[in-house]
């Protein structure tokens, strides 16, 4: 067995310390170690996206990454989008869409989803199916999520503006 | 109520969009799947699996991994003798004695502290193995002296007072591969084909390609002191499974409780018990605590089941003015080295067959085969992709023998409302037509036809072609056992919420959603007033299962039922306090109206209150059993086995570099026969999903099973349809308001992934000239038969 | 099973490079090949896990001397979203965006990408054609040393480098192309991204009255390395790209590939494609 680490770290907008083993991926730390089961388990090769979480504003396969390679950054979860405005955003724009039906790969894709409106807060049809490239969905056929992904664009653009004015 | 208050009209939610129930907890990550859940005390299960792909299992040494800290439990077959055989033919022990057939065969499995401990437990266990040829092909299981993968007799030893009667206790053996046979028969093949002008045969290749479930498979199990399991499941049939769960254990089904948490994706694969199931409860059994097993995307690639691959010849024949005449199928499925559903899709194949466009005459004739290879289970369609690739790809050619446009020929052929057919389905509705029109004006089918097939010589290197397809499904259950009924019981509660409790399983489908709207029609509800229980077997009434498109269909007259039910006995109550006919009176608005002007009588909630409370102390619960009018095939495979079918055409247009072999699906035109749309956006996102699931039958996914080991147990090298690939999708809904359907709707969840790789087949011909019979269509398979390099089809298979 | 023993996150080169020297280290970068690999068995861990991501010297794109430095760390978004990049390596960045998916891209870094050395590494093959090179850092008697590689010399063999296990690798430097250089990268698969490539071409040129000159072609995934089709360069160096011409330079590059089959392709459907797309790509190139 490897050697643990002490690492330290913000978990959405909290900051937390923790023993993690060398070996264990970010994934592993968050769902059996911090018991935050929203970021899904699909693949552990980062082809599939159910794991994407957001490491100091960009986007990443927990599966993929060391959880020793967390100390010292910033994380943000599908439990930290969800409360967010653009979480909320999204996931209004997901459940209005149909764009969830079994679920699983949803969160992944709400958090790859928040991060492309915005890197990208006029993205296209284009953009956007290039944007969750990296998330399978074996249910929806994507059209759904495409759609909902824009309109969720839009909500955060017009609120933006009513920020503004 | 107040005298200002406005009448209610009567509103509909039928046909609206309406967002899933379940939508807004998994999208904010909140939904606890199977793999989420972490019960006090579990231990966590591995289990080791065969590195040959046929081999007698000399010995098996656990002491090393028995005494690795953290371990609690190493079993083998030796530590369970009172196993029995499980899977559809019972010829499937969940841990291996003597023999492994194949690559994923279970032979020893631990329960430890953590997966990490479980694993590294699996690597200290030592087995021998003494290698037999292998089978890695029907064709070559069937040649005289291929070697056997069920020689003889194997099974339990199982103790006298474990013997459930009837229960099977051992597998008696197979003496010639095959595992099962099928024959269907109508008309005189002979004299059909002596009434043919134009004759053809063709031998198709449909190969392997699994679920590919986002969540991957998972249980939990746990006894109380007293014996009694409780299973959490990610069973699509929790009823069945519980009684051969009850077989298998040797208890009565009664003290087994299956909980099913909310599912990572179905499509089939939950359908049958597999080893790892029975494997998770034999060791909570022997350690008496909690055991979680989950499997890796490795394992989920290697050890789930596959669509089963099938080898067929089709015969087709035709009159000058284009009426059909007959059709002689023969099909090899490769069974693997078990049978599960796989090996019964021929169920789904002859019906195709036999009954999609008229043919008096037909023969039809499977073999399941045991192989080495892995074993094949149901997935969305049954059988159907691969029996509509063949027919539909005949159809073409017949079409293109005579002259005649691939539609015309089609229209001549199709069902009509009110036909029986020679296999006894009663299409009582029937919108075969309407699809075929639709979707060919829609898609301008016959002009882009022509002109794709004017560029053939054209030197540019990437082609365009436009291929149809059609599709025949049951859309109303499928009576495959004595019974295809669901139960539902209905409670109303003081403030007039209703809690729905339904035998059909959510797997991801909308099925909660689309039950709660049938019920809130009844109640002049608001779906917020619904909780739908749907998930424990101690609760929920009995259902078959959710499989055969059959969940809307079944288990929503079911809830209708039971909500009639409830209507009826408020409107009774409320016709007895005001003293009008019951008949005169409507639930609308969470309200007592007044038929007839929508006038407000009472409150809901207040009424059901004034029930509840009074001197009658009445509450408002009911319950329904809903059983389809449909009948059990007989011994010929005849009878309508369901009650009602849904029709479906579709026209693929596509783009195919001859220079590279890629085919890109650029727009998918389909017209779906539904009965009636329930949820639209329900309905649109199955539609949706099948399509771009059937894209990936025809175009990308290929599990590449080679001397039985999967060569590519990845999503790397296993490749599902990614966003940027999707079509442009234009989706018509014919309406033929089915009499039996609940609200006039049939079952559609198969339905759009059947005729994708068919259409796709007949477009890369409109595009290219050249047909290709076998699948996948992906690049280098592509590439070799525009350019003469792919090896042809040939049915080289020993009677 | 062999276990790490210690974990390291230097900050400064010079740290990593003592750290390298002590021998036995498993470098961790972006980590979308390291883990994967080590879970499965590839790779196996050595006793110490260095993370180098804090080592400043690794970071930063910028020109200097008529070539562009791409740190080590540099990820593929960071070069996707470089206008240096985007402007003066087109084929580089035009390789980036055909690299995985956005969240691998915004983690694998261009260093790992290289050191990886897959045959099919995506930018592997434009970074050969530009005749980019590497730059070690060791320090093996208390002072650093650098050596630059040419990437031809750097790739030996799949998932194998000339880099010694005391060098870490710091940058690779690109020279900038001459003036009126334009260049395609092709990748073969269904997806736009998330494929693994089952041949791919990075091919550049610059137009000079009819003729191509600074002729560059490198082809991945049909050899054990990337390879630079010097030959191919050569039957097109100075000429005129008529059919004749572009089908010479196909039948000069099937000569120099060797091709293997695997799960994603025979090594005859490889030879079919690079005769086929290296004339797409040619044409064109010679278009733009």
């Amino acid at each position: 067995m490897s050697a643990n680490c002490d690492i330290a770290f913000t978990l959405n907008g909290v900051k937390r310390e923790l023993t993690v083993p060398v070996q264990r991926s970010a994934l592993e730390m968050l769902r059996e170690q911090l018991g935050l089961t929203g970021t899904k388990y699909g693949c552990g090769e980062g082809e599939c996206g159910a794991c994407t979480i957001i490491v100091d504003g960009a986007t990443v396969n927990a599966c993929l990454m060391f959880a020793v390679d967390c100390d010292g950054r910033e994380l943000v979860t599908i439990e930290g989008v969800a409360v967010s405005e653009a979480g909320e955003h999204l996931r209004e724009a997901f459940v209005a869409n149909g764009a969830v039906q079994c679920g699983f790969c949803t969160p992944g894709l709400v958090v790859q989803a928040s991060h492309l409106i915005e890197r990208h807060p006029d993205a296209d049809e284009a953009v956007i199916r290039r944007g969750i490239e990296g998330n399978l969905c074996r249910c929806t056929g994507y059209r759904k999520i495409i759609d909902a992904i824009a309109a969720a664009a839009q909500a955060s653009a017009q609120g933006s503006e009513h920020g503004r004015g | 109520m107040g005298a200002g208050d406005t009448p209610l009209a009567r509103e509909s939610l039928i046909g609206k969009r309406i967002p899933k129930m379940d939508a807004p907890d998994k999208a904010s990550g909140k939904t606890r799947y199977i793999q989420d859940l972490n019960l006090p005390g579990a231990l966590h299960a591995k289990i080791l699996r065969s590195t040959q792909v046929h081999a007698r299992i000399v010995s098996i040494d656990t002491s090393a991994a028995r005494r690795l800290p953290g371990v609690h439990a190493v079993i083998t077959a030796k530590d369970v003798p009172w196993q029995r055989p499980i899977g559809v033919a019972k010829d499937h022990l969940p841990l291996k004695t003597d023999r492994v057939r194949s690559l994923r065969d279970e032979i020893a499995a631990v329960a430890a502290d953590s997966e990490a401990i479980a694993e590294a437990a699996l690597e200290l266990i030592r087995v021998e193995y003494a290698p037999l040829p292998a089978v890695i092909t029907a064709e070559q299981a069937l040649a005289p002296g291929a070697p056997l993968i069920h020689p003889e007799p194997h099974g339990a030893d199982a103790s006298p007072h474990l013997k459930a009667p009837g229960a099977p206790v051992a597998f008696a053996g197979k003496p010639d591969n095959v595992a099962m046979t099928f024959d269907y028969a109508q008309g005189d093949v002979a004299q059909g084909e002596a009434e043919s002008d134009v004759v053809i045969e063709d031998v198709f290749r449909l190969h392997y390609v699994t679920h590919c479930c986002l969540g991957v498979s998972g249980v939990i199990a746990e006894f109380d002191p007293s014996g009694n399991l409780l299973l959490y499941s990610n069973t699509q049939v929790p009823f069945l499974h519980k009684r051969e769960f009850a077989e298998l254990l040797g208890i009565d089904p009664a003290r087994i409780r299956i909980i099913q948490p909310p599912i990572g994706g179905g499509f089939g694969s939950k359908l049958d018990i597999y080893p790892f199931e029975p494997i998770a409860i034999f060791l909570a059994k022997i350690t008496r605590r909690p055991v979680k097993l989950v499997f890796t995307r490795e394992e989920e690639f290697i050890a789930s089941p596959t669509r089963q691959p099938v080898l067929l010849k089709l015969r087709s024949g035709c009159r000058k003015d284009g009426t059909l005449t007959f059709r002689t199928v023969e099909t090899l499925h490769d069974n693997g080295a078990y049978t599960s559903w796989g090996a019964t899709t021929p169920f789904v194949m002859m019906q195709t067959v036999s009954s999609l466009y008229r043919v008096p005459h037909c023969k039809y004739h499977t073999r399941a085969i045991y192989t080495n290879n892995p074993y094949a289970g149901s997935f969305r369609g049954y059988g159907n992709l691969q029996a509509t690739f063949a027919v539909e790809a005949h159809m073409d050619k017949l079409a293109e023998a005579l002259g005649m446009d691939g539609l015309a020929f089609r229209l001549k052929n199709a069902q009509e409302p009110g036909e029986i057919t020679p296999q006894g389905m009663n299409f009582a509705s029937c919108g075969f037509k309407d699809c075929l029109k639709t979707a060919a004006e829609r898609s301008d089918f016959l002009r882009k036809q022509a002109e794709n097939r004017a560029r053939w010589s054209d030197p540019q290197p990437v082609k365009r072609g436009v291929g149809m397809a059609s599709m025949l499904h049951v859309g109303g259950g499928a009576k495959i056992y004595p019974s295809d009924g669901c139960g539902t019981i209905l409670k109303l509660d003081d403030f007039a919420h209703v809690t729905l409790i339904t035998g059909a399983s959510e797997i991801g489908q909308g099925s909660e959603t689309v039950l709660s709207q049938l019920v809130c029609e009844e109640l002049g509800l608001p779906l917020s007033a619904v909780t739908v229980v749907n998930n424990d077997t101690d609760i929920t009434p009995w259902d078959v299962g959710v499989h055969a498109s059959r969940t809307t269909f079944i288990a929503g007259n079911s809830a209708i039922g039971a909500a009639r039910k409830a209507k009826a006995k408020i409107l009774a109550a409320a016709a007895a306090r005001t003293g009008l006919a019951q008949e005169a009176l409507d639930l609308r608005g969470a309200c007592i109206v007044r038929k007839s002007d929508g006038e407000r009588l009472f409150e809901l909630g207040k009424f059901l209150r004034g029930l509840h409370f009074s001197d009658r102390a009445e509450l408002v619960m009911t319950s329904f059993y809903y059983e389809p009018p449909s009948k059990h095939q007989d011994k010929q495979f005849k009878g309508d086995v369901s009650a009602a079918y849904a029709w479906a055409t579709q026209v693929c247009e596509v783009e195919v570099d001859t220079q590279t072999g890629i085919v890109r699906l650029l727009k998918v035109t389909g017209a779906h026969d539904v009965g009636r749309v329930l949820n639209r956006l329900g309905i649109e996102g199955q539609i949706e999903g099948g399509i771009v699931m059937g894209q990936g039958y025809a175009l990308t996914e290929n599990l590449m099973v080679e001397n039985g080991v999967v060569r590519n147990p990845n999503f790397r090298d296993y490749k599902l349809v990614t966003a940027p690939e999707i079509p442009a999708m234009d989706i018509s809904f014919i309406e033929t308001m089915d009499g039996e359907g609940p609200q006039g709707a049939k079952g559609v969840g198969e339905a759009p992934a059947i005729c994708i790789a068919a259409a796709v087949a007949n477009a890369i011909y409109n595009a290219t000239g050249t047909r290709i019979t076998a699948l996948p269509f992906t690049p280098e398979n592509v590439y070799r038969a525009l350019h003469g390099a792919a090896t042809p089809l040939k049915w080289s298979v020993a009677a | 099973m062999a276990g790490i023993e210690r974990y390291e996150a230097p900050d400064t080169l010079e740290r990593a490079a003592e750290i390298l020297r002590a021998g036995k280290v498993t470098v961790l970068a972006g980590g979308t090949d390291l883990m994967p690999q080590t879970q499965d068995g590839r790779v196996q861990f050595q006793t110490v896990l260095m993370n180098v991501r804090r080592v400043p010297e690794l970071q930063g794109i910028a020109e200097a001397d008529g070539a562009v430095r791409i740190g080590a760390l540099v990820t593929i978004t960071q070069l996707l979203e470089s206008a240096l990049v985007r402007e003066r390596l087109g084929l580089l960045w035009q390789a980036c965006d055909h690299f995985a998916s956005d969240q691998i891209r915004n983690a694998a870094t261009v260093g790992g990408n290289l050191c990886n050395a897959s045959p099919a590494g995506d930018t592997l093959v434009p970074l050969l054609a530009l005749g980019a090179r590497v730059v070690l850092s060791a320090k093996p008697n208390g002072s650093l040393e650098t050596r630059r590689v040419p990437l031809e010399a750097f790739f030996v063999g799949p998932g194998r480098t000339s880099r010694a296990p005391a060098e870490l690798l710091v940058a690779v430097e690109v020279p900038l192309p001459p003036a009126g250089f334009a260049g395609e990268f092709y990748k073969h698969g269904t997806r736009p991204g998330l494929d693994i490539s089952a041949i791919s071409i990075a091919a550049g040129a610059r137009r000079e009255g009819t003729v191509l000159r600074d002729v560059r072609i490198a082809l991945g995934a049909v050899a054990p390395t990337p390879i630079r089709a010097t030959r191919t360069e050569a039957v097109l160096e100075g000429r005129a790209p008529d059919a004749a011409r572009l089908e010479a330079a196909a039948q000069a590059a099937l000569e120099e590939v060797r091709p293997i089959s695997d799960v994603r392709a025979s090594d005859w459907y490889r030879r079919e494609l690079i005769r086929n797309m290296l004339k797409r790509v040619l044409t064109h190139v010679c278009q733009l």
